[in-house]
């Protein structure tokens, strides 16, 4: 067989090699991490000295080949975190023996396809209960959105990774910060 | 050598592009508590972007159940007598021709706008559906989802 040469290889083969490259690694989404998700801040008006359990559902596992998700755990773990750094509730508790039961929907993440700012928009439904009677105490719609901009990143997953993780942040910032105000 | 290694990179990378042409993906999740049982009077609020039709497909698809359904577009408050409200975003792609891509499905407490549940169906190019058979799919996997209790 003829070995073709160097110098025969089209001048168009490191171009095509780096589309090659860029659209494999393009494809690689990862779902947005819990340390991500975890408020800098919450503006809690009142430290409620009760505890509390999280639910989370409605989350989705993300496809590499696909857009970047929010996993219902992932989104537990941070919300679980937040609410011990910001000490909105005195502890979370696992199992039984809670004061309230915070459950979060994850009702819909509105992801672009394309673009250089990347906004994401996203809809929690939050629901406290109390514990011994299951009365609801609270319940809200919470809408949040952020916005990566080209400047964040160059690789487009990453960017939209970063929206979607910060309008998750955003939702988390809100809720807590709502329930602070309650006066339980 | 080097033109077998852009070769192979080049028919990876397409194996890796035509991966992403037959996902499909529908979920639903029902808020904890949340009775669909109860709910038998449905407004579905037409997206003012949609020039489809889409809201009349699903309320056409919710009377075919037995509901009573009508749809309009949305109002300050819930119409009276409702016992819940529908809305809905629907995601379009060209792939020769346009195909629904994407559709999710909220229905929501006419009182507080709470989503009582939400489900979604997403079907690329090669496993596309029509838009009738995306609404069909989405609330029949809203109805047929189990009713959770808070704590399970």
């Amino acid at each position: 067989m003829k070995q073709m040469k160097r110098s025969q290889v089209p001048l168009y083969s490191p171009l095509l090699l780096l589309c090659a490259c860029a659209a494999l690694l393009g494809g690689c989404a990862t779902g947005a991490s819990h340390e991500a998700m975890v408020p800098p801040t919450v503006t809690a008006v009142n430290k409620h000295p009760q505890s509390v359990s999280v639910e989370v559902s409605g989350g989705q596992e993300t496809d590499a080949m696909g857009k970047s998700q929010v996993a219902s755990e992932s989104f537990a773990q941070a919300l679980e975190q937040a609410i011990t750094q910001s000490q909105t509730f005195a502890r979370v508790a696992k199992g039984a023996g809670q004061d309230y039961k915070l459950s979060v929907v994850i009702a819909g993440i509105d992801q672009p396809s394309f673009g250089f700012s990347f906004t994401v928009k996203m809809e929690a439904g939050w629901t406290l209960r109390r514990a011994d009677t299951g009365a609801t105490v609270w319940q809200e719609s919470i809408r949040s959105e952020y916005t990566a901009g080209a400047g964040d990143a160059f690789a487009g997953v990453v960017r939209l990774r970063m929206a979607t993780e910060g309008a998750a942040r955003n939702n988390i910032s809100q809720g807590l910060s709502k329930i602070s105000q309650l006066k339980l | 050598m080097y033109a077998r290694l852009v070769l192979s990179i080049l028919i990876l990378s397409v194996l890796g592009l035509s991966s992403g042409c037959a996902v499909n993906r529908a979920t639903a999740t029902i808020s904890p508590d949340s009775d669909m049982s109860k709910v038998k009077t449905f407004y579905v609020v037409q997206q003012p972007k949609d020039q489809r039709g889409i809201e009349k497909l699903i309320s056409d698809n919710l009377a075919a159940r037995g509901f009573s359904a009508r749809s309009g577009p949305e109002t300050p408050t819930a119409p009276p007598a409702i016992d819940a409200v529908v809305t809905y975003v629907d995601k379009w792609m060209w792939d020769i021709t346009m195909y629904m891509l994407e559709l999710t499905v909220t229905v929501r407490n006419p009182t507080n706008n709470f989503p009582m549940a939400t489900a979604n169906s997403y079907h690329t190019s090669l496993t596309r559906k029509s838009p009738s058979e995306m609404v069909d799919e989405v609330l029949t996997n809203i109805f047929n989802a189990p009713a959770k209790k808070q704590g399970e």
